[in-house]
């Protein structure tokens, strides 16, 4: 009898305590990537056989449940980078041009860590090739 | 064996990794012009030797199609070392009797191949019309298997072509040989062949009924070509090309002579 009524206290207990550590997690501000997104535009660039670089404005917009101290930045362009402070999103375009995948990274505001991160990937469409027909006796061979 | 070597021989064959004057894009046109001052002998006698001096060239290669000048042809078969192709490939010969021929306008492969329009000399002409009852010699088309190897530098090729046209049923194989001497940014190249006709193609071209009915022909050359990239659209061409014609045709009483020189040096325009 009072077995079953000290178990029953004991879950109760328990059952407070976690309701309480749970509820104290979701109060508490958040800074990881996890919960950040960003889209960037446009996804991906073509290019035709002739050309070789993409030229175009890129478009980066990161949304957050909560307010976020941040800032954007792009691999290999020291030059670009654009902060926000306790905002919870933003919109960043720039016109750009590369030869190679872009990688725009979200960054804490002294830029340590890496919140989260996209790329724009170039893909180059192949050039096919073929040897050319060789004529020993033609005159321009 | 022999496959064996001509494998290990296109190891020194460079792969087609990027646009060149070896290796084409695919599904685009080509156009160039050459400009520039030449000449070849004509073998037929009475008319006058052929001046060089403007040639318009036009290709297309398609994954397995291809089209060079008047020729055209389907890959079916091609690696680093061996190509096989059916090619159609007009008969080279006419151009000797009719300024107005194609070929008189394109340059392209076979032992002839002219770009300006002979200039006959009427007077002899009819000289020679009132000597032998002079008959058409029409478009003809040969078609056949082509095979091109690599081996080191050397570049063989062996056509078997018969005419398809309907006009002499006739046979003709050429191969020859050709390896470049100087590959650096300038090319300097040296070619060797000859070119078999079957006594079909000699008679309908070289024959008069029932006076001159020859057999087959063999015709060797020889050629030297350089050539200098000046910028990425001009380059300058020189060459010097000999073919030696044998008794077949020389013994014509409407032939003059035993050989063809042509000589020409000149610029090209890389148009597309």
């Amino acid at each position: 009898m009072f077995s079953k009524f000290f178990d029953c206290i004991r879950s109760l207990c328990l059952a407070a305590a976690l309701c309480a550590l749970t509820g104290a997690a979701a109060a508490a501000p958040v800074t990881n990537g996890d919960s950040i997104q960003l889209e960037l535009r446009p996804r991906v660039c073509t290019l035709s056989a002739r050309d070789d670089h993409c030229d175009t404005v890129v478009e980066a917009q990161w949304r957050s449940p909560q307010d976020e101290s941040l800032c954007l930045v792009i691999v290999g362009r020291p030059e670009i980078k654009r902060c926000w402070e306790n905002f919870s999103e933003g919109l960043y375009s720039v016109k750009l041009v590369f030869s190679e995948d872009l990688v725009v990274e979200l960054r804490d505001p002294q830029l340590h860590n890496v919140l989260v991160s996209e790329a724009i990937q170039v893909i180059k469409e192949a050039l096919q090739l073929r040897r050319k027909r060789r004529q020993p006796w033609s005159i321009f061979n | 064996m022999a496959t064996v070597l001509l494998s290990q021989g296109a190891a020194a064959q460079s792969a087609c990794t990027a646009p060149s004057a070896d290796c084409m894009v695919v599904g685009e046109w080509n156009i160039s012009l050459s400009l520039g001052l030449g000449q070849r002998t004509n073998p037929v006698d009475g008319n006058s030797d052929i001046p060089l001096v403007v040639i318009p060239q036009i290709s297309y290669y398609g994954k397995r199609f291809f089209l060079e000048n008047l020729e055209l042809g389907f890959t079916l078969h091609e690696s680093d070392a061996n190509t096989l192709s059916l090619i159609a490939a007009p008969g080279y010969d006419r151009i000797f009797f009719y300024r107005n021929d194609l070929q008189n306008y394109f340059v392209s492969g076979g032992a002839f191949g002219l770009v300006s329009a002979p200039q006959y000399n009427a007077d002899n002409r009819e000289l020679r019309e009132s000597e032998y009852p002079m008959r058409a010699r029409r478009t003809t088309y040969l078609v056949g298997p082509e095979w091109t190897f690599n081996y080191g530098r050397l570049v063989g090729q062996v056509d078997a072509l018969y005419e398809v046209t309907g006009r002499h049923q006739g046979y003709e194989v050429r191969a020859a040989l050709a390896t470049a001497l100087i590959q650096a940014e300038d090319s300097l190249t040296v070619s060797a062949g000859l070119t078999w006709k079957s006594a079909e193609v000699v008679r309908y071209y070289y024959g008069i009924d029932r006076l001159y009915e020859p057999g087959s022909a063999l015709n060797p050359f020889v050629k030297l070509a350089y050539s200098k990239p000046l910028s990425p659209r001009w380059a300058f061409n020189a060459f010097a090309h000999y073919e030696y014609l044998s008794d077949a045709i020389a013994d014509s009483p409407i032939v003059s002579g035993h050989g063809v020189t042509t000589v020409f040096a000149g610029v090209v325009f890389k148009v597309l």
